[in-house]
């Protein structure tokens, strides 16, 4: 099922991208580089790609390109998953070349990396006293590497699409890629990547 | 610019196709099929039993600690797979490393691998997070037990910093007893768990002697290991495990003491038993 909604959404999008009758020149609108988004404050909420159902933060670029935020994210208690919350802090490097899609701004590229605590009574931060010293790292903490493509909706309003690999998968792939090739497709990895998406609102 | 937006749709459609949506690294619904399940493996191992009729011997996989290398792990399947002496696998434990879903899945895909049964015995590893939920879901119970050519194999778990109360030591004496009003035949009574007797905890090795084990295997210890205690006399076999594509071996031939051989790749050699005071 899961598999079937995103391949529609994936080929809607393809199409409506890919042959839209917008011009190959400059958006209609504002350049990204005249955004008050620039070196400035900014809100963001996302769903999915890991940091929650629904995940807050604010945010703050320096020096046109780099991002630093902290968020707190929230799953409620699904037939899945406990109810949760976690807390984030992200670096995001958003690259500025830009390319227009259907009249509007997009920047394909943007990497970043967060950290990310787990807030529920299964998971530990610190060894409990029990273990013997060494015994496990925290199961709390996770890190997440991330890659997003950015669409400015207005000078004030970005969305964005984002992929995400947990740091198990990022070293299970590099240490054994060949395993991910051959049972996951797409080079493997779909067995390593989510997405989510989210908005961000500049101040 | 109009092939750089064709590419980047493309990308984008491939990402939403090719990825998952998951809102934390901590979801429970894990993507494994029914073939890494105890009841599904009991049932093939019971189907296989029938039709292959009584044999004076026969061999076990030993593999254990597959955790954060699931494709090594998957190359010590497909080589078990290449022997036709083997009747089935026992898996000893740390599936996973943390306990999470996308390990527990990396596993299973190379559990599935299997052409024999594979039955799955649980980890330290494999309780963190929300791994206890998990194994339930997907695996089975902690402690089961099964039997094949006249021979009880009885699992149980003995991660005792992850679990309240383990071993149940009342479940295994009464597992270890032989049901001769209802006609059963027993020539052999195996163990498995996880983790070896604990040294602070090594009269375990006595009572599991008491209730009459023959032998016990584990994992955990991610090496080669065979001891008895000089005082009582039960071995004990530890698996390496399948980082470097360990495994062990055992042959159940009538003959004693049982045959056990530590396995790096195709090379085999007979491991023996040290006493230990």
């Amino acid at each position: 099922m899961r598999f079937t909604l995103s391949l529609l959404m994936g080929l809607g999008l393809f199409s409506s991208l890919a042959w839209s009758d917008a011009p190959e020149t400059d958006a209609s609108q504002s350049s990204w580089l005249d955004s008050p988004y620039l070196d400035n404050t900014y809100a963001e909420l996302q769903s999915g790609s890991l940091l929650g159902l629904v995940h807050g933060s604010l945010g703050k670029i320096f020096a046109h390109n780099h991002h630093l935020k902290a968020g707190f994210g929230y799953v409620p208690k699904m037939d899945d998953h406990a109810e949760m919350s976690m807390v984030s802090f992200a670096y995001r490097y958003q690259n500025p070349w830009t390319i227009d899609v259907a009249g509007k701004s997009v920047q394909p590229f943007s990497v970043g990396v967060a950290v990310l605590r787990g807030e529920h009574r299964r998971l530990f931060a610190t060894l409990p006293e029990k273990y013997p010293d060494g015994y496990y790292t925290p199961t709390a903490f996770r890190i997440i590497f991330n890659y997003q493509a950015n669409v400015q909706i207005t000078p004030e309003i970005e969305v964005y699409f984002d992929v995400s690999i947990l740091d198990v998968g990022m070293v299970s792939y590099v240490r054994e890629p060949e395993f991910f090739n051959d049972n996951y497709e797409f080079l493997g990895l779909e067995g390593i990547t989510n997405w989510g998406f989210g908005a961000r609102y500049a101040f | 610019m109009k092939s750089i937006k064709i590419i980047f749709s493309l990308l984008l459609a491939v990402s939403l196709v090719a990825c998952q949506y998951e809102v934390s690294p901590w979801s429970t619904d894990v993507d494994c099929p029914t073939s890494v399940t105890i009841e599904y493996n009991k049932a093939r191992l019971q189907a296989i039993e029938l039709e292959e009729g009584p044999r004076s011997a026969y061999k076990v996989a030993l593999l254990s600690d597959p955790q954060m290398y699931p494709g090594a792990f998957e190359n010590v399947i497909e080589r078990i797979n290449a022997r036709d002496d083997i009747s089935f696998i026992v898996l000893t434990g740390d599936l996973a490393e943390t306990g999470i879903k996308a390990e527990y899945e990396w596993t299973c895909k190379a559990m599935s691998k299997s052409n024999k049964p594979i039955f799955a015995v649980i980890g330290n590893h494999d309780a963190l997070s929300f791994g206890t939920d998990i194994w339930l879901d997907t695996i089975g119970p902690e402690n089961y037990s099964f039997t094949y050519q006249n021979s009880k194999f009885v699992v149980y778990n003995d991660n005792k910093y992850e679990f309240a109360n383990v071993p149940d030591r009342d479940w295994l004496e009464a597992q270890a007893v032989v049901d001769i009003a209802g006609g059963e035949v027993r020539e052999h009574t195996f163990a498995f768990s996880h983790i070896p007797p604990w040294p602070e905890d090594l009269e375990l090795s006595a009572e599991l002697e008491g209730y009459g084990f023959d032998l016990t295997l584990h994992g955990h210890e991610h090496d080669f290991d065979f001891w008895e205690l000089a005082t009582v006399g039960l071995p004990h076999y530890v698996a390496s495990f399948t980082k470097f594509e360990e495994y062990g071996i055992l042959t159940v031939d009538g003959q004693l003491p049982y045959v056990l051989e530590n396995c790096r790749g195709s090379v085999c050699t007979v491991a023996s038993a040290r006493s230990v005071d």
